[in-house]
C-alpha cells in the first residue's frame, strides 16, 4: 500500500541499550561450538559483541528511560505528549497494553491516546505510519513512538543460530507536525501466507503453554530450542530478503522520484551483516551508504535496529543537518516496508546506556 | 554451468580441500544451517539462482546440488 504523508516530521530520536555487553569470543563455549565452527560463524556473520538486558529489565524499561531523558533534558514537555505508541513483541504483560503501563509510570493526563502494536522487524516504520495518522487529530501535539524488544528472553542461550546475533534495545522517537510539506513516501507490504518463516509456535492461544511446549530439544548440534522460543526458517528468510526486498527498494525510489544518488543514506533493518552485504551488492549500493554494523556491535534488536542505525551511525550528522533517507525493514509477518523521507536536523539523535532508577 | 568452479566454491564453503560429485553432503562435518545459507547466497550472487528451503533439503550429493543450481540459473 503506497502512502504519502505531508507536513509531518521526526524531531528527536534516542536509543537505549543495556550496559551489559557480552563478547562472542567469551560466549561461544556456551553454545557448544568447536573453536573451528566458532571461527567460521564469527567470520560469516561478523560477530563481535551484543547487549543483553538483565532478567528484570523489560523493553518498556529501556523505552521509559529514553523518554525520561528527553523530559529531563528539556527536549520534550509532558504536556506535549498526545499519544504513546508502544511497538514490541516482548510486552510487559498480555494484558494491559504496555503503553498504558508506561502512561501510569509517567503520570500523564487522561487525555492521552495509548496504543500497543505487536510487530517486530518492520515495527519502527509501522509505528511511524501510525504516528503520522494520529497527527491528523488537530488537538494532538506530539506522538511518542516507543520501540523496544528483549528478544534474548525469547530464546535459549544455547541456541547458536539465534542467541549470538540477538540484542536488546529500546528507542523513543518524537513525531510532530511541521509547516513545510516535507512529503514522506511509504510502501507497506504483507504476505501472511509465509507467516511460519519467523514464529513462536506456542504460548499464546492457538497452541497454549504446557510442560511439553517448554521442553528443550536439540535440533542441531549447539541448538537448543522449545516451542515457546523464536523459530526461524533461515532459507525461507534468505529467499524473502533477497527476492522481495531489492525490487521493493527500486519501487519506493520510483515512487518518491529518487535515485541511488539522491539518497544520502539507506538505513535498513539489521538482521545480520551477511544478508545486508548480499543486499547492498545486489542493489549496487556502497556499504558506506548502507551501514551494516549494528548486529556486530549491539545485536539484532528487532524493530529498534533502524533507530540504532540512525543514532549510532548518523547521530551527529542528523543533529546538524537534513539528510534524505531511504528506510527499509523486512521480517516477521512476513512484512516489508520502505520509506523515503528527509530526516533532520533533529533536536536529539543519540544512543545512551540504560541506568536503573 | 562450470561444475568444476561450482565444486570449488562448495569446497570453500565447507572449509575442505576438495568436493567430488558423488560426495554425500550430510557426511561433511560443516554441512549445517550456516553452510546452507552460504550455498543459497552463492547460488544467488554467482548464478542468479533462487533456491527454496525444501529444495535444498531434498538434495543428497554434491552433484544433486550442482544440478539444482543449474536448473534455477538465470
Amino acid at each position: 500500500m503506497k502512502c504519502i504523508f505531508k507536513n509531518k516530521k521526526v524531531s528527536a530520536v534516542i536509543s537505549v541499550v543495556p550496559k551489559e555487553e557480552y563478547r562472542f569470543d567469551d560466549e561461544y563455549p556456551l553454545v557448544k561450538l568447536t573453536e573451528d565452527k566458532a571461527k567460521r560463524f564469527k567470520k560469516m556473520m561478523s560477530l563481535d559483541r551484543h547487549r543483553i538486558a538483565p532478567p528484570d529489565v523489560c523493553a518498556s524499561d529501556l523505552c521509559l528511560y529514553g523518554l525520561q531523558r528527553l523530559l529531563d533534558e528539556g527536549t520534550l514537555k509532558k504536556e506535549e505528549i498526545g499519544a504513546l505508541v508502544f511497538v514490541s513483541q516482548t510486552p510487559d504483560y498480555f494484558m494491559p497494553p504496555t503503553s498504558n503501563v508506561i502512561h501510569g509510570r509517567l503520570g500523564l493526563s487522561h487525555d492521552v491516546i495509548c496504543l500497543d502494536i505487536n510487530q517486530g522487524c518492520t515495527g519502527f516504520l509501522l509505528g511511524l505510519m501510525q504516528a503520522f495518522l494520529l497527527l491528523e487529530i488537530s488537538a494532538l501535539p506530539k506522538v511518542i513512538l516507543l520501540n523496544g524488544d528483549t528478544c534474548s528472553k525469547q530464546m535459549n542461550q544455547c541456541n547458536r543460530v539465534s542467541y549470538p546475533l540477538t540484542g536488546d534495545a529500546g528507542s523513543v522517537t518524537v513525531i510532530e507536525r511541521c509547516e513545510a510539506e516535507n512529503p514522506i513516501y511509504m510502501d507497506v507490504k504483507n504476505d501472511g501466507s509465509r507467516h511460519k518463516a519467523i514464529m513462536i509456535p506456542a504460548g499464546a492461544y492457538r497452541n497454549p503453554s504446557t510442560p511439553e511446549t517448554l521442553k528443550l530439544h536439540e535440533v542441531e548440534e549447539g541448538m537448543l530450542i522449545n516451542e515457546e522460543h523464536i523459530h526461524m526458517d533461515g532459507a525461507a528468510i534468505f529467499n524473502f530478503t533477497m527476492g522481495d526486498v531489492p525490487p521493493h527498494i527500486d519501487e519506493i525510489l520510483a515512487f518518491s522520484g529518487d535515485t541511488r544518488e539522491s539518497i544520502n543514506y539507506f538505513l535498513f533493518h539489521q538482521p545480520n551483516p551477511f544478508i545486508l552485504k548480499q543486499m547492498a551488492d545486489k542493489l549496487k549500493i556502497s556499504q558506506a551508504k548502507l551501514p551494516n554494523n549494528i548486529v556486530s556491535l549491539f545485536g539484532n534488536c528487532s524493530s529498534v535496529t533502524i533507530p540504532m542505525n540512525m543514532t549510532y551511525n548518523c547521530g551527529e550528522q542528523l543533529q546538524r543537518e537534513s539528510q534524505r533517507v531511504c528506510f527499509s525493514a523486512f521480517g516477521v509477518g512476513l512484512a516489508w516496508i520502505a520509506t523515503v523521507m528527509n530526516v533532520g536536523p533533529l533536536d536529539v539523535c543519540k544512543v545512551v546506556d540504560y541506568e536503573r532508577a | 554451468m562450470d561444475k568444476i568452479k561450482f565444486y570449488e566454491q562448495l569446497a570453500k564453503i565447507l572449509d575442505i580441500e576438495e568436493v567430488k560429485a558423488e560426495n554425500v553432503l550430510k557426511d561433511f562435518e560443516a554441512w549445517d544451517s550456516l553452510a546452507v545459507l552460504s550455498v543459497l547466497a552463492m547460488a544467488d550472487s554467482t548464478y542468479g539462482a533462487s533456491i527454496k528451503a525444501d529444495e535444498i533439503r531434498s538434495v543428497v550429493t554434491a552433484e544433486d546440488l550442482a544440478k539444482l543450481v543449474e536448473s534455477k540459473k538465470k
